[in-house]
């Protein structure tokens, strides 16, 4: 019964919606969708940054760069990669942590046993810890 | 000799249902014994998909599903704000698709009715080209894609929450504490014997002994001399160890269900699989065809999918209502509180089905029938009373931060756990040592836990604080924990590295389904590494 209920009620509002979207002329909505998220951290991911992402979420946190290159502000490079990289959303909160100068990251990043672009996740921290 | 203890209830079961009982039993003044064979939520809650959602597939079922459980998260995300954030979904709708642009528009209509309940904002309706803006990684050929909100959740901490309010209110808890026997007396159950993690046995005579043990009650009822009748049905998740997208993504499976790939603090969900289970429900293995029907699902919408090494595996068994239907994936989400007192053990009520969004409700719905056996008026109080932590607002991340010594990112981390709690978590261990450094999670946190917060091995640490939970699985922090871990508990040497021998052999069974994608050239350094750090330790 609650099924057959369910069902009429979906039935219906899907008539009501198809009226609707004939009467409407619909409205481009990403803008306020991000805009409504935009204090959660949830931003759309850049195209170009999409493509390399696979790679820039490689750590294993060996620590190997750390002995090679140093801190990026007060962060470690491992954390950078193995912890601040992989929470993408919320690193406004962090931002302190990843102020200051940086290493030599190309130094760093060819002793990575797992060929992380260090230079790169280091881009991406730092653009999304400063929105 | 056994211990005898006397108290109003007895509650079976360290899920998040029973310690949602517990809670609220202990709040109306009752006194309450709370056991669970296991850690506090490792069973079906931990290896749910972490979310608390109002069910907008119920909709084509059963609304008054939907409106409830839109309506008790409302009531959780108000009491657990540290624990909750938002999860937003993208759904695009590809051709072919069991539901067109329009059916699926229609179901966020309605579902947008409910939102407001649990907080939440309407959807929207992108275009092919907003969808893709949004997120770069949809396979291009997508309709449109609507969006969803609901919340995500730590289940772990939030099944301890629970516990930590029961204590809190006069309750007792124990974890590791298996019920051994049901003590039955002319058609009435009058208490539980147990038994403790070294070994003794105990009584807990009760007026009211409560199952609330999910998957496991049919096995409870029969020392009850009753039955309790489930469809169980096993659902896996892969865990990646790292968000991939900033948006969740939801996709049909090749056999028209739905699967999400949800994005939470700092990693990615992707399940589930709902399938009749008839094993053994403590031993839940993962198969590597579940793993392929997942993948393939997500792929579909995401191809980059494959390009990612989920780092382990999740699986449970949901104690579904038994229903005699085709698919295990129509069957409704509802509960039932059964007082088994017709069936001739009066004192003993199971509660089963049900899901984790509709947790408090149901404890309420459990204490209610409680306390009507007891003749006891108190009204519930879950639903506005903030659990620990929430009392008040934490201090801002990087003041915290910078007065502990730790970095912002770890005092974040701190406070979604503890919440207003985390300066106290912190000056319990008086170090700002981070000690996983993944995650991250300070030294003094796990010191805390372990004093505090009921841990007694390396995996309750892990469900506890999250130690382990990174990309490393534990390559880098576990025998440290494991130093630490011990030296509160009085382990010896061995017995710490034995301990965390056994996490590294537990994490890998969950691990070794999904190794063969993306997953064994990494596995080789991971493992290289474990294994250098107990080497330099020296030989045990």
């Amino acid at each position: 019964m609650a099924r057959a209920d369910s069902l009429a009620k979906l039935a219906f509002a899907y008539g009501v919606h198809l009226t609707r979207r004939r009467l409407r002329r619909p409205r481009p909505q990403l803008s306020s969708l991000l805009r409504t998220y935009a204090a959660d951290g949830i931003q759309a991911i850049e195209p170009a940054e999409r493509d390399r992402h696979p790679r820039l979420v490689t750590c294993i946190n060996c620590g190997l760069c750390a002995l090679a290159g140093g801190r990026v502000g007060k962060t470690r490079l491992p954390d950078l990669a193995s912890s601040y990289m992989r929470l993408y959303a919320r690193l406004g909160e962090a931002s302190s942590d990843v102020e200051g100068g940086s290493p030599d990251l190309l130094a760093a990043a060819a002793v990575c046993p797992v060929g992380l672009p260090l230079d790169e996740v280091a881009a991406v921290v730092r653009r999304l810890s400063t929105r | 000799m056994i211990l005898s203890s006397s108290q109003d209830v007895v509650v079976i079961g360290g899920g998040v249902t029973g310690a949602g009982i517990a809670r609220d039993l202990s709040m109306r003044g009752l006194s309450v014994l709370l056991l669970e064979k296991g850690d506090w939520g490792a069973g079906t809650t931990g290896a749910s998909s972490w979310m608390i959602h109002g069910g907008p597939r119920y909709l084509e079922f059963d609304w008054d599903t939907t409106r409830l459980s839109c309506q008790d998260a409302g009531h959780i995300v108000t009491i657990a704000r540290n624990l909750v954030y938002r999860v937003v979904f993208l759904i695009p709708v590809l051709p072919h698709d069991r539901n067109n642009i329009e059916r699926m528009e229609t179901a966020m209509e309605v579902y947008d009715r409910f939102q407001p309940l649990k907080k939440a904002h309407p959807h929207r309706r992108l275009t092919p080209a907003e969808a893709l803006q949004a997120e770069p990684g949809l396979a291009p050929d997508l309709i449109g894609a609507v969006t969803m909100e609901e919340w995500g959740v730590d289940p772990h901490r939030l099944v301890f929450a629970n516990v930590q309010d029961a204590l809190a209110h006069g309750a007792r808890a124990f974890n590791h504490t298996r019920v051994t026997e049901l003590i039955n007396d002319g058609g009435r159950v009058i208490g539980v014997r147990y038994q403790s993690p070294d070994g003794s046995i105990s009584e807990a005579r009760a007026r009211v002994v409560v199952n609330a043990t999910g998957p496991w009650s049919p096995e409870v009822a029969v020392m009850a001399g009753v039955q309790v009748h489930l469809r169980p049905a096993k659902g896996i998740h892969l865990v990646y160890p790292h968000r991939i997208s900033n948006f969740s993504i939801s996709a049909e499976s090749i056999d028209g269900r739905d699967l999400l790939m949800v994005a939470h603090g700092g990693f990615t969900l992707l399940g589930t699989t709902d399938d009749d289970f008839y094993g053994d429900l403590d031993s839940v293995d993962v198969m590597e065809d579940e793993v392929n029907y997942l993948i393939q699902g997500i792929e579909r919408v995401f191809p980059a999918i494959r390009d990612y090494r989920p780092v382990r595996t999740t699986a449970g068994v949901r104690p579904t209502l038994f229903k005699w239907r085709r698919y295990e994936d129509e069957l409704s989400r509802r509960y039932e509180v059964i007082d088994h007192a017709a069936e001739g053990a009066d004192g003993f009520v199971s509660i089963v089905g049900g899901k984790l969004s509709m947790y408090r409700l149901m404890a309420e719905e459990t204490s209610d029938a409680v306390c009507r056996k007891l003749g006891l008026q108190a009204a519930s109080t879950t639903a506005s009373r903030p659990l620990p932590g929430n009392e008040s607002d934490p201090t801002p991340a990087a003041e915290l931060a910078s007065r502990c010594g730790i970095p912002a990112l770890a005092a974040m981390k701190l406070q979604t756990r503890h919440g207003s709690n985390a300066e106290k978590v912190l000056d319990e261990g008086r170090t700002s040592r981070l000690l996983c450094r993944c995650e991250p999670v300070t030294e003094a946190e796990l010191i805390y836990s372990t004093r505090h917060e009921q841990v007694r091995s390396l995996a309750d640490a892990f469900r506890r604080v999250g130690i382990a939970a990174g990309p490393c699985a534990g390559a880098a922090c576990i025998l440290r924990a494991a130093e630490v871990v011990g030296r509160e508990l009085g382990w010896s040497a061995s017995q710490s590295f034995e301990a965390a021998r056994e996490f590294v052999r537990g994490a890998w069974l969950g691990r070794a389904p999904v190794l063969g994608h993306v997953g064994w050239a990494q596995e080789e350094l991971a493992q290289g590494s474990m294994r250098g750090l107990m080497v330099s330790r020296g030989p045990r």
